[in-house]
């Protein structure tokens, strides 16, 4: 008896090796430890040995037949994990197929870029200013410095709403504002100083379109008033937010500029990002002016009630729409006021 | 402005620097240059050769044969057209392929039979001056084969700047200014400007001069120069000088004029004495309807506004801008007047303005010129005629009006207020050291500096102390200023739910409802605004529009957003765009009340759905309910037709509390009128302003969900087509009561077994209650009360 197990031993479980599928495996199950197989038999023969050898016997039995079935179960799960392979393998879905159409939408690149610019600068503590568009005369040249006869406040320069007979001293002419500083003196004589601003904004001028020429334009202004405010603060802020709007930092330099609400004035150039040796963008300067900027002029503390004495002020002003030209590489400043979709869309890949 | 480096040169030392070194100082320190070219590069191939044989030509009369030696191997054979040209002399030679100035390449040739390898070229070929006589001449020992550009000292690297960049600096409009610059900026002497140093004694009848208009003129001064002979051509160093920075010569007289012009800034004039009527001078404002010739040959109607130079009898020049053609100095002239002045920048801006004549010298007086410059211009230019013309004589000192001084302008400086704003650590003495190579006066006054500041710079730029911190930080150096963070600590800034708001609306707008922002303009074209219903005398109007008939200021962003869908429709046949912009509406006095919209236009193809879900109106709609529930508005229900929208079809509109929201189609008319039969076009418009308002008291609140099991119940109504839907709706809420939770239309039709003239609306209702579990009876009463409801409305229930 103990040979015949043996045998039905070795035999079953090369024939569990050997088996190719379930089907297989059930049959020689059944043929092994079914109700009539020939394990079970020899188990229910075991009664008729004498008692000496039973248990030996019983034990191998019992042996012979866990072990037959944890070789079945085994080979079981590596038949299904085949055929689980085989059938993945097997699988006719074709995952390349496109998703549903997209709905698109999307925001205009000058808002974008403005957005993103408020945000960062609202995490250094400032706050966002608006202004109206359409301006006092006061605002927009008196309070910022800009002298009465200044030819900046000449029809071919500015936008009037005002007629030339109704202009002047006294009078509360009114112009399309041609620059977003009117923000400057609004904010500053509502909140007072210390104050950060920045006032992102449309601006008009009196230009013929053309690629590079438009009439309105969006510029971003930023201001700060407070106690021993100098023009390191200022550069700090102008690199701060060149990082922000191109993306990483640009080496720059600051240089005079003249603008009458500030006092000394700069231009800031950055180092050209898209050449090392010149470009038609840089115009083989490899700076690209990017940035006016200046410490408020104490006359325009004055004209908002702020003691140059006591505060001193940084202001800068960001052509937006030039950046998101560069930004982008928008070779005609048209397209942003086109409201063309096939123009809108391709901020949005 | 076009500045000369071999002109600089002649007042500080700038010989160990290159063109570029020196552009790149003064963009750096003073103003950006825009460029560097080098005058009379175009002559860098040409080269000094010499006529070693001279001919006739065999077959014509007016040409010579010949042999020029340039320092190449061998001469080459020239045929030559000018009648000056002879053997020994040195010539300006153009080798075979040299370009000429003008563009002309050099190539071999045959002249009537005879090779011609290059050319002997006339100062007017080489652009040097207007000479046709002949070709041009060099000295005897000038050195065959050597480049012509250096023989004749043409070269000269020459700035570029923008004039604009100069406006606030009356300093700048002549060489002497820069040379200062660059003086200060290297810590080099600045070379004093040679000049007359002593006049002859007043005349015994010095010349009457008589300033009528003060304000317009503050000073001016008249001399008189006998010449030996009349005007003749300047010495080639003048000539080259003008040329090199852009002006072109004339005749000593007038060059010498423009050369104090581009030295000092100052521009001088001439007059020929003996044109002038009662040999004297009155600066007068222009009689209403007085005629000028000025030298440009045109006539001129003058303005009373126009400051004229006038003699006994009439305007002689227009003050500051342009001479008089009848007293213009001839070739005959040998007595003249010399005018040096100061006028007013504002009246010679304007005068120039009116004219349309923006010349070298209004340019300059309107930049607000040192008055004390007047003098020093005659002065100038009498050290320079006597250098050129030692014949010609200064009939006595000049005769004057007005007054030239300015006044001494004092500021106090507190050096370390200084070093503070610009954020360096640089020295009281420093500062001084810098302020004084700019030619302020400086000295210590207790904490302070006591400065003065020099005349050209006290006319108008340099006023306070905060002028002279600019100062002494651009000539420090701008570039040695390192960043530096606010030290104050970062405040929370103030929050700002209208922006908040405005972020949130744009979200939904492109995130759900796949619209583009735009930008639209501000103007409208009047003509537009008309095409659209819209009344012109409604408007703020601009005074200088950008573009004839463009001068409208909108109300809102509709027009602009309709004009770019029409533009559209060609390429796109559905599409959203929207707009946040400002409008504006007229107002008697002062600044016209402002709005800010949020407005889309949404457009797709004619055909589809007309009304109800899935219809154009339909999405419109939802966009505007979108949009008021983001702002935490709480349902509100709409009133149809629209009010005061012209473009807004009548019957196709809603509005919520007017004017917080509108929806509407275009009027069938527009679509005719703008080109967009085939589609079909809808607006939605919301005040932001009110929106805002209204937002803030919006305040959701939280209610715990039911913890009772729902009932879906599915009613259909069959109703005549004139009951409009929001009755129904209304019917069937009332029906509800407090436990209908949801309801929602999902089918609509007319035809089929209904009677002509109904419709049938069917409805997915949800009933839950908040306190137990509804019973089939609870379904029942509803089904009852809404065939009630239907019942009333003149139909029924369907089953
Ligand atoms: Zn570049």
């Amino acid at each position: 008896m103990r040979d015949r197990l043996e045998e039905l031993q070795s035999q079953g479980l090369a024939a569990i090796q050997q088996a190719e599928a379930e089907e297989g495996l059930r049959a020689i199950e059944v043929r092994l430890l079914g109700r009539k197989g020939e394990i079970t038999s020899v188990l229910k023969s075991l009664g008729t040995l004498p008692a000496a050898e039973r248990p030996l016997l019983g034990q191998l039995a019992n042996e012979v037949k866990q072990g037959l079935a944890e070789a079945l179960q085994a080979r079981r799960s590596d038949l299904q994990a085949l055929a689980m392979a085989a059938e993945l393998e097997a699988d006719g879905f074709d995952a390349t197929l496109p998703g549903d159409p997209l709905p698109g939408g999307g925001v205009h690149p000058v808002n974008q870029v403005s957005r993103d610019l408020e945000d960062l600068f609202q995490s250094m503590g400032f706050q966002i200013a608006d202004g109206p568009e359409v301006e006092l005369e006061e605002l927009n040249f008196d309070a910022l410095n800009i002298p009465a006869d200044h030819p900046a406040r000449e029809s071919h320069d500015t936008i009037w709403i005002t007629p030339p007979d109704q202009r002047g001293a006294g009078k509360q002419g009114v112009v399309l504002r041609t620059h977003t500083s009117p923000v400057q003196v609004r904010a500053l004589r509502r909140f007072g100083a210390p104050l950060r601003v920045v006032a992102p904004g449309r601006v008009y001028r009196q230009e013929s379109l053309d690629a590079t020429h438009e009439h309105t334009f969006h510029q971003m202004e930023g201001l700060v008033v407070d106690r021993g405010v100098g023009v390191p603060h200022m550069l700090h802020a102008m690199n701060t937010l060149i990082e922000g709007v191109m993306g990483r930092k640009l080496e720059t330099r600051l240089r005079p500029g003249f603008f009458p609400f500030v006092e000394p004035g700069f231009e800031l150039d950055a180092r050209c990002p898209f050449c090392k040796s010149g470009c038609g963008v840089c115009k083989n300067s490899t700076w690209i002016e990017l940035m006016p900027g200046g410490l408020v002029h104490p006359n325009v503390l004055r004209a908002c009630d702020v003691d140059p004495e006591e505060f001193s002020g940084y202001a800068f002003g960001l052509g937006l729409s030039r950046i998101v030209m560069l930004r982008y590489g928008i070779d005609d400043i048209r397209w942003l006021m086109s409201g063309s979709l096939s123009f809108l869309r391709q901020f949005h890949p | 402005m076009k500045i000369s480096l071999n002109w600089l040169g002649d007042f500080v030392d700038l010989s160990d620097h290159t063109p570029q070194q020196v552009a790149d100082l003064l963009s750096m320190h003073t103003a950006e240059v825009e460029g560097v070219e080098e005058y009379g590069a175009e002559l860098r191939p040409l080269v000094v050769g010499e006529v070693v044989e001279c001919a006739p030509h065999p077959a014509a009369d007016k040409l010579s044969l010949t042999q020029v030696d340039f320092g190449a191997e061998q001469t080459v054979p020239v045929v030559c057209g000018a009648s000056n040209v002879r053997q020994g002399q040195k010539i300006a030679f153009a080798p075979v392929g040299c370009v000429l100035p003008g563009g002309l390449k050099i190539k071999k040739a045959k002249l009537r039979g005879e090779a011609s390898h290059g050319m002997i070229c006339s100062g007017r070929e080489l652009e040097l001056s207007d000479d046709q006589a002949g070709i041009l001449e060099l000295a005897c020992d000038a050195e065959v084969g050597r480049s012509l550009a250096e023989e004749l000292g043409l070269l000269d690297p020459v700035l570029e700047l923008d004039n604009k960049s100069l406006t606030h600096r009356p300093d700048l409009w002549g060489h002497y200014g820069f040379a200062r610059e660059l003086a200060a900026i290297l810590g080099r002497r600045l070379q004093p400007l040679p000049l007359l140093s002593d006049y002859p004694a007043a005349g015994a009848d010095p010349v009457p001069i008589r300033i009528e208009d003060g304000t317009g003129c503050s000073f001016y001064a008249g001399l008189r120069i006998d010449l030996d002979a009349p005007p003749q051509a300047s010495p080639e160093r003048i000539q080259q000088r003008l040329l090199a920075t852009g002006l072109r010569p004339i005749n000593d007289i007038v060059d010498l004029s423009n050369y104090v012009m581009l030295e000092l800034g100052q521009p001088t004039h001439a007059f020929a004495w003996p044109q002038l009527a009662g040999s004297c001078i009155v600066v007068r404002g222009a009689a209403s309807g007085e005629k000028l010739t000025t030298l440009d040959g045109v006539e001129r109607v003058l303005d009373p506004h126009d400051m004229v130079i006038a003699d006994q009898q009439r305007p002689v020049a227009l003050a500051g801008v342009i001479g008089g053609a009848d007293s213009e100095v001839g070739d005959d002239t040998t007595q003249l007047l010399l005018e040096s002045a100061a006028f007013n920048a504002t009246s010679v801006r304007r005068s120039a303005h009116r004219h349309g004549l923006r010349s070298d010298a209004s340019a300059r007086f309107e930049k607000s010129l040192d008055p004390a410059l007047a003098d020093l211009a005659l002065r100038r230019y009498c050290h320079l005629l006597a250098e050129i013309r030692p014949q010609a004589r200064i009939v006595a000192a000049p005769a004057s009006a007005g007054c030239d001084e300015v006044d001494l302008r004092h500021i106090d400086l507190d050096p370390e207020r200084c070093a503070e704003l610009l954020g360096v650590g640089i020295a009281r003495d420093q500062i001084g050291a810098i302020l004084q190579s700019l030619g302020f006066a400086s000295e210590d006054a207790g904490a302070h500096l006591h400065v003065r500041v020099p005349s050209w710079r006290a006319s108008k730029d340099v006023r306070t102390a905060i002028d002279l911190v600019e100062e002494v930080g651009r000539i420090y150096g701008y570039h040695k200023i390192a960043e530096q963070p606010l030290q104050a600590p970062v405040q929370a800034p103030r929050a700002d739910p209208g922006r908040m708001l405005e972020r949130r609306l744009v979200a939904r707008l492109h995130g759900a409802h796949a619209a583009y922002e735009s930008q639209g303009y501000t103007f409208l074209q009047h003509s537009w605004a008309e095409r659209l219903g819209l009344q012109g005398d409604d408007f703020v109007c601009v005074d200088n529009p950008v573009q004839d008939g463009v001068d409208l200021i909108r109300h809102d962003p509709v027009p602009t957003l309709l004009e770019q869908a029409v533009g559209n429709l060609r390429e796109e046949t559905s599409g959203c765009l929207f707009e946040i912009g400002k409008g504006y509406r007229p107002v008697e006095q002062g600044l016209p009340p402002q709005r800010r919209w949020l407005a889309a236009v949404m457009w797709r193809p004619e055909g589809g759905v007309e009304q109800g879900p899935g219809s154009l109106f339909a999405a419109a709609r939802t966009v505007a309910e979108d949009l008021l529930r983001c702002a935490g508005l709480r349902r509100s229900d709409p009133c149809p037709g629209a009010v005061d929208a012209p473009w807004a079809h009548p019957a196709r509109a809603l509005t919520w509390q007017d004017p917080l929201a509108l929806v509407a189609l275009l009027h069938p008319r527009l679509r005719e009128e703008l080109g967009a039969r085939r589609s079909a076009i809808a607006v939605v418009r919301i005040d932001l302003d009110e929106l805002h308002r209204l937002a803030a008291a919006a305040q959701p609140a939280f209610r715990p969900p039911s913890r009772f099991p729902a009932i879906k119940v599915d009613v259909a109504l069959a109703l005549p087509a004139t009951v409009p839907y929001a009755e129904v709706e209304n019917a069937l809420r009332q029906a509800g009561g407090r436990v209908l939770e949801e309801l929602h239309m999902f089918d609509l039709f007319e035809g089929g077994t209904l009677a002509p003239g109904q419709r049938s609306l069917a409805f997915h209702a949800l009933l839950r209650a908040s306190d137990r579990t509804l019973k089939d009876k609870d379904e029942q009463k509803f089904l009852t009360k809404v065939a009630q409801a239907a019942e009333r409305l003149g139909g029924g229930l369907r089953s």
